[in-house]
């Protein structure tokens, strides 16, 4: 992987880009990070952070004429712009210390001059000084300050520049007028500020207004004298001697990747609805009190683009914008080489993939595009977890090989239609597909095709399994004549649009939408409509099950923030259960509200969750909505009968599904401890093999009370069964539990 | 359930031993003591050690 592979994901985020103010202003002040601190109070981080970019912070807080206010987003809704100079100059009277931070650096062997001491060469001198640098400042009046001398505020300003010269060293030669640069032999660079009307020494007036070079090597030139306002021409002294310190190294003057000089604001946040607040006002005309500071400081938007942590748990239970993120998942690939060792696990296994971030991010970054895309290299190069997904790929090998089945309508051989439910939808409720197949096949001339859409190697960031169940059900689709897909799952559908968009598609809602002898049972006489991620674009799709539910009587509202993750998606359960169970929780209580869903997911999250919820096709088909979801075992015996029953019903052959020798064990399983198996995806069937393996092996503990315990290793986990052989021949289920861990017992 | 039944080996019939045993995950290997049958070396993990310490060290070898 290439930095810039992971980063294109992310390229167009704007966050942590500088706000509209900061943009305007000349010192490009971080004015977010300061109005953050100021408005808790934190006089000296806030001052430092306003000293670091404004040089002479008195000079500056009393003189900048404010671009920053004319740029406020505070504006925006009608208040007043943030008092900022208002601002600055309570943080200079709080902060507790304001004294300059010496820097531990080695001195430079480079030296030079400056010439005038007015607010431009003083910034620069300074600039260079921090940087360790042999600075001589030329001045001919007998002390610092230029322009600013006749100043009536010059006392505090002379104060301000003292305080800032006392943690370098820079040599001032006041009194003392160059008259040629010639006297100047000896010095590695110039730097002529000598102030409006100022001597150029014979050089052109101009000068290259991004490097600030003259027509003679070496010798800078800025300021008043080259008609630069005061705020500017102080920015610009930070600026030269970072450009300096290129030229120093490499002979040539070069100006930094990122200076602080104003640029255009590209991106602006909307902030209709806010509250207004108004201006802060001081009760003495000497300045704002701390309190009034604080209230006047947080009445800042801190404008910055947090809209898809806003609308992702998974994005605030991290703290990763996505600038990081595209960084961090290709340091993340590089992990266990010597390059990085830091790893995004966590993350990358955690999201959704729910593109609910794409959907609410003003540029469209799709934050599951990368987090897919780094499980799709994780897969590739072995460094995925197989634990985290084991389970759905054996329910996938299963729905793909066991429980498939494909039939034209009976009699045919091809078909005009070809209705897909989805793996998980007979599964859980037989009937809806079942009955949907009649009532579709009765209808138009429709085949059926019971398998999964390849979600789970989607997920899993498995291409290869992926693309080779792609490859069957294309061959298939082929075979019967390019049928018409006919969805009941929003995913299936999106799934089919990315890697198949050859194949024509529909909804059964839409369908049954459309057809008014469809009058569905009214489980509820309000409810919300629970709309999975997946069909977030799908208006059709949507607007179908609103059109179903009222034609049943139900009042339908609306959930305030609609297509969000049930906290399925992604497969991310294992990888993060509390993550898992804080989304799930939230989607569960986005409405006091039965919820009408019409995705098997959302539905078997919502059950486990104890929230009264009904399908849409529980709806249509009568089907009491109270049932509790059947256990991951039955899933499986559903799958199959659905497959029993509809080859009888086309083909009129016999169902036999393979056999295992420990089908015939009998578990007896408590209704707790039932929960508990699945809510750890314990399966039954995994239970009886490990028992039928320990009694074929001998292999197993015994406790005095007659409680055996075995365990067996099935793919990636380590089974263990705690159980009691009761006197009917059936085994008491005392305990299960699963580790990710392999022991070796020659070790 | 009681969490301190005591275990012996079902197939050697031989009360267990603390004894080291090796474990690997994602391309580690350590050792750790566990009870052990003296005899044919099957070890026994318990449901707390599986879903504590294990799980644990499980999620660090994850995040490396």
């Amino acid at each position: 992987m290439k930095l810039e592979e992971s980063k294109a994901y992310v390229d167009d985020c704007f966050n942590g880009e500088p706000a509209s103010c900061s943009c305007a202003c000349p010192f490009g002040i971080d004015i977010r990070s300061f109005m953050e601190r100021a408005g808790k109070g934190l006089w000296i981080r806030a001052y430092r952070i306003f000293r670091d970019a404004a040089v002479f912070p008195v000079i500056v807080s009393r003189l900048c004429p404010q671009p920053c206010r004319e740029n406020c987003q505070r504006a925006s809704i009608g208040d007043e712009p943030l008092a900022l100079r208002d601002l600055e100059s309570a943080c200079i009277r709080y902060a507790i210390n304001r004294r300059p931070e010496k820097y531990a650096i080695p001195p430079k062997p480079q030296r030079v001059a400056v010439i005038g001491a007015g607010p431009a060469g003083l910034s620069c001198a300074l600039n260079l000084a921090q940087k360790k640098f042999g600075v001589t400042v030329f001045e001919k009046e007998p002390g610092w300050g230029g322009a600013l001398r006749t100043h009536p505020d010059f006392p505090a300003f002379d104060e301000d520049i003292a305080l800032q010269f006392t943690a370098v060293e820079t040599d001032f030669a006041f009194n003392r007028e160059i008259g040629s640069l010639d006297e100047l032999e000896g010095f590695d660079a110039v730097y002529v500020a000598t102030g409006k009307n100022g001597s150029t020494f014979g050089l052109p007036a101009g000068r290259d207004p991004e490097l600030m070079t003259t027509s003679r090597p070496g010798v800078f030139m800025g300021g008043a004298v080259c008609g630069i306002p005061l705020m500017e021409s102080i920015a610009e002294g930070a600026l030269l001697s970072r450009i300096m310190e290129a030229f120093f190294q490499t002979g040539k003057a070069t100006r930094p990747d990122s200076d602080s000089a104003a640029t255009p604001c590209v991106h602006y946040l909307n902030h209709d609805g806010e509250e207004k607040r108004p201006l802060v006002t001081m009760a003495s005309p000497d300045g704002y009190t701390a309190d009034e500071a604080k209230a006047e400081a947080s009445r800042c938007f801190r404008c910055d683009c947090s809209a898809c942590r806003d609308s992702c748990e998974m994005i605030e239970w991290f703290r990763k914008m996505p600038p990081r993120l595209g960084v961090e998942v290709y340091t993340d690939s590089q992990a266990g080489s010597s390059l990085s060792k830091r790893s995004l696990t966590r993350e990358t296994y955690s999201c959704n993939i729910c593109g609910k971030c794409k959907s609410v991010c003003p540029v469209g970054v799709d934050l599951g595009a990368l987090m897919r895309f780094s499980r799709e290299e994780r897969f590739s190069a072995g460094k995925n977890i197989p634990a985290f997904h084991d389970f759905w790929i054996r329910q996938f090998d299963f729905h793909s090989s066991d429980a498939f089945f494909t039939s034209p309508p009976e009699g045919r051989t091809t078909c005009e239609y070809l209705f897909f439910p989805g793996c998980r939808l007979g599964a859980a409720e037989p009937d809806h597909v079942l009955k949907s197949y009649d009532y579709l096949r009765e209808k138009r001339d429709t085949g059926i095709m019971v398998g999964c859409c390849g979600a789970p190697a989607f997920w899993a960031g498995d291409k290869k399994r992926l693309a080779d169940n792609v490859e069957r059900i294309r061959r298939l689709w082929e075979d019967m004549g390019r049928p018409t897909f006919i969805f009941a799952c929003a995913y299936c559908k999106n799934i089919f649009t990315l890697m198949m968009p050859e194949i024509e598609q529909e909804s059964i809602y839409s369908l049954m939408a459309a057809d008014q002898s469809i009058v569905p049972a009214r489980p509820f006489e309000d409810a919300a409509v629970f709309d999975p991620c997946t069909a977030r674009d799908d208006g059709t799709m949507q607007e179908s099950i609103r059109v179903l539910a009222e034609r049943a009587g139900v009042a339908v509202a609306e959930l305030e923030n609609p297509n969000r993750c049930c906290g399925y998606g992604g497969h991310m359960r294992l990888a993060n259960p509390a993550l898992y169970d804080e989304i799930t929780e939230h989607r569960r209580n986005a409405s006091d509200k039965p919820y009408i869903v019409y995705c098997a997911n959302c539905k078997a999250v919502f059950r486990e969750k104890s929230k009264v919820c009904a399908h849409i096709l529980d709806m249509v088909h009568g089907i009491a909505p109270g049932n509790p979801s059947p256990t991951l075992w039955f899933q499986k015996k559903n799958a199959l009968e659905v497959k029993r029953t509809l080859m009888k019903e086309l083909t009129g052959e016999e169902f036999v599904p393979g056999k295992n020798e420990w089908d015939g064990i009998r578990l007896v399983i408590g209704p707790e401890l039932q929960e508990e198996l699945d809510r750890k995806l314990i399966i039954e069937e995994d239970l009886k093999e490990a028992i039928w393996r320990a009694k074929q092996s001998g292999e197993m503990f015994l406790s005095d009370d007659n409680v055996f315990l075995c365990s067996m290793v099935q793919s990636v986990l380590t089974y263990w069964v705690q159980y009691r052989e009761l006197d009917s021949g059936e085994y008491e289920i005392l305990n299960a539990y699963i580790h990710r861990m392999k022991f070796n017992r020659e070790g | 359930m009681a969490p301190n039944r005591s275990w012996k080996c079902a197939k050697c019939d031989k009360e267990l031993v603390l004894k080291k045993m090796l474990f690997s995950y994602l391309g580690h290997t350590f050792s750790h003591e566990i009870m052990r049958c003296p005899t044919c070396g099957n070890g026994l993990i318990p449901k707390e050690l599986a879903e504590g310490r294990m799980a644990e060290v499980e999620a660090q070898l994850e995040d490396k």
